[in-house]
């Protein structure tokens, strides 16, 4: 049985009563169809994370203009010199 | 002259040799939208004074260039169009309004295509009936009564529903080519590479494709030219050169060889979805083709290696959702409460289930027993696809195993993730893929042919597919 709390948490989500619970039962069902994946011998595999074609390449290390406030203060205000305000993180 | 039944080609070329205006070209199709969309529900939002505006500044433009010069198009709701509020069918992102213009958006507007609305998908990408979108699900507009497929619902029932020529879909396990099998049009999932994912709001960062959707093979075609190439803000995009894809659309199939899997019969399909192949098969071999059978041995073992894989990917990419800066905006005393109850508000149950999957394949303790092997098993079958290209050019498959489904009528997610078993495979190696529909129809929905083609072959896959969507 999976620890749902636990990774709820790890998660930033917080589930409760019945979806809580429908949420766990689909999970586990889910989680038990990924046991086929053991009867293929993987060993000695690579594991594949691109595809073929794909190189990952560096951009050069330039300046380049990036969004402007007022594109930014289409969706949040900014204060200061251009800050996101949070919620306070220390000091419960 | 009915407008709204052309194609891209022939709107671009009308209006070129002014046969017609633009401005009528974008009325004719807002007319439709306003007719028939509350019904089909295939938008999220319609830009109908931007586009007028944007047409008559076309009219008025002496140098009428560009492969898409006034022809009006829809883009799926999880790319970024400046402006415009962009969700990607989430209560999350509701109010976003996009300070960005997706790379496939600019080099849309620049060979003069213009966007008129943006379509419903599942939220966030993660479905495959648009059942999944905060807002409502989009009907089929062949039966209401049926899902349109999805993710890419929406872009898919817009083309079907008449209500623009061509639409933007993402495809990451088949978003692009069910639901277009399933709305009886053409969809195209390019290589991974292809085309840049920049503005895309990330799903699976290693599978999400952007692609079109159309009504005919060479739109398809005409579209792809536009929108692949390398792009520095994706740097996963490849520097391979952009041929131009309508070359071969009439070179047919003869002496082509085309693979046909083996392993088919293991699995559960519907009889008029085997019948079309079947037909498909005849007609390629009328045509001239020769066909061969293939093996995939692990194609079985495609679908669990998904649902590992692309649920990791998302719970890390969508964990940039936290309602600091965009979106939704929950409560809470501190900055821990405030993320947790903005996400649990704001996401609905299957994206909560596929992050809370992800993150669990990702956790200590289990990373090595899911995601690594997951990763291990896509290798895997990219090294069977590998091998089944050593002898053919191209491989036939159904896009779908079974045709559209009613709404409500797949209960578990398990059983809805059966939708794309054909489609996955190809997914996991990268590979491009059309889906064309053929054969009889049933309640007026025709099956979905998919061929998939090697590596960076879609021109290819473009001339196969068109000798089989004109016999069609």
């Amino acid at each position: 049985m999976i620890d749902i709390e636990h990774i709820e948490s790890l998660a930033a989500l917080r589930l409760e009563g019945e979806e809580r619970e429908r949420i766990r039962r689909d999970l586990e069902e889910i989680i038990s169809y990924f046991e086929i994946l053991n009867e293929v011998d993987t060993e000695g595999i690579e594991p594949l994370v691109f595809t073929k074609g794909v190189q990952l390449f560096l951009r050069k290390d330039e300046v380049k203009v990036s969004l402007n406030r007022q594109l930014i203060e289409k969706n949040r205000q900014l204060f200061g010199d251009g800050f996101f305000r949070v919620k306070r993180i220390i000091g419960e | 002259m009915e407008i709204t039944k052309l194609g891209i080609k022939e709107i671009s070329h009308l209006i070129r040799n002014k046969k017609v205006s633009t401005k009528e070209v974008v009325s004719s199709y807002l007319d439709e939208i306003h007719n028939k969309d509350s019904l089909i529900k295939a938008f999220l939002s319609v830009h109908e004074d931007e586009a007028l505006r944007i047409a008559e500044q076309l009219d008025n433009e002496n140098n009428k260039t560009g492969m898409l010069f006034g022809v009006p198009f829809a883009i799926k709701d999880n790319i970024n169009v400046f402006g415009f509020e962009t969700t990607a069918g989430s209560k999350i992102l509701k109010g976003y309004i996009a300070p960005y213009n997706a790379t496939v958006v600019k080099k849309i507007r620049n060979h003069g295509g213009i966007i008129i609305g943006k379509t419903n998908p599942d939220e966030f990408a993660m479905g495959s009936s648009t059942e999944n979108s905060a807002f409502f699900p989009t009907k089929n507009p062949i039966n209401t009564d049926y899902v349109p497929g999805g993710s890419s619902g929406g872009s898919a029932a817009s083309v079907s529903g008449g209500f623009v020529p061509g639409s933007l879909g993402s495809d990451t396990g088949g978003s692009i080519r069910q639901p277009a099998a399933f709305c009886n049009v053409v969809g195209l999932k390019p290589t991974y590479g292809r085309v840049s994912r920049y503005g895309l709001i990330a799903f699976s960062s290693s599978l999400d494709c952007i692609g079109p959707i159309t009504k005919n093979v060479e739109d398809a075609a005409i579209m792809l030219n536009v929108i692949a190439g390398f792009d520095e803000n994706d740097e996963t995009t490849a520097i391979i050169k952009i041929p131009d894809y309508t070359e071969r659309l009439k070179d047919g199939v003869k002496n082509v060889k085309i693979g046909i899997l083996k392993e088919i019969k293991d699995f559960d399909v519907e009889s008029s979805v085997l019948n079309a192949l079947n037909k498909a098969v005849s007609k390629l071999i009328d045509l001239g083709a020769e066909i061969v059978e293939v093996s995939i041995p692990h194609l079985k073992y495609a679908l669990p290696a998904y649902y590992i894989i692309a649920p990791s990917e998302a719970s890390a990419n969508l964990s940039r959702f936290d309602g600091v800066r965009y979106g939704l905006e929950g409560e809470g005393f501190n900055l821990r409460d405030f993320y947790e109850d903005t996400r649990t508000k704001g996401f609905g149950r299957e994206v909560k289930r596929r992050i809370l999957i992800g993150t669990f394949a990702l956790s200590e303790g289990y990373y090595d027993a899911y995601y690594m092997k997951a990763s291990r098993v896509r290798r895997l079958i990219e090294q069977d696809f590998e091998k089944a290209f050593n002898g053919v050019d191209s491989i036939l498959l159904p896009t779908t195993p079974t045709l559209p489904f009613k709404f409500g009528e797949k209960k578990s997610p398990l059983e809805m993730y059966m939708s794309d078993i054909f489609t996955i495979p190809v997914s996991l190696a990268g590979l491009p893929a059309i889906s064309v529909p053929f054969g009889e129809s049933h309640n007026g929905f025709r099956a979905g042919m998919q061929f998939i083609g090697k590596w960076f072959d879609e021109m290819r896959l473009f001339q196969y597919s068109n000798a089989l969507f004109e016999e069609a």
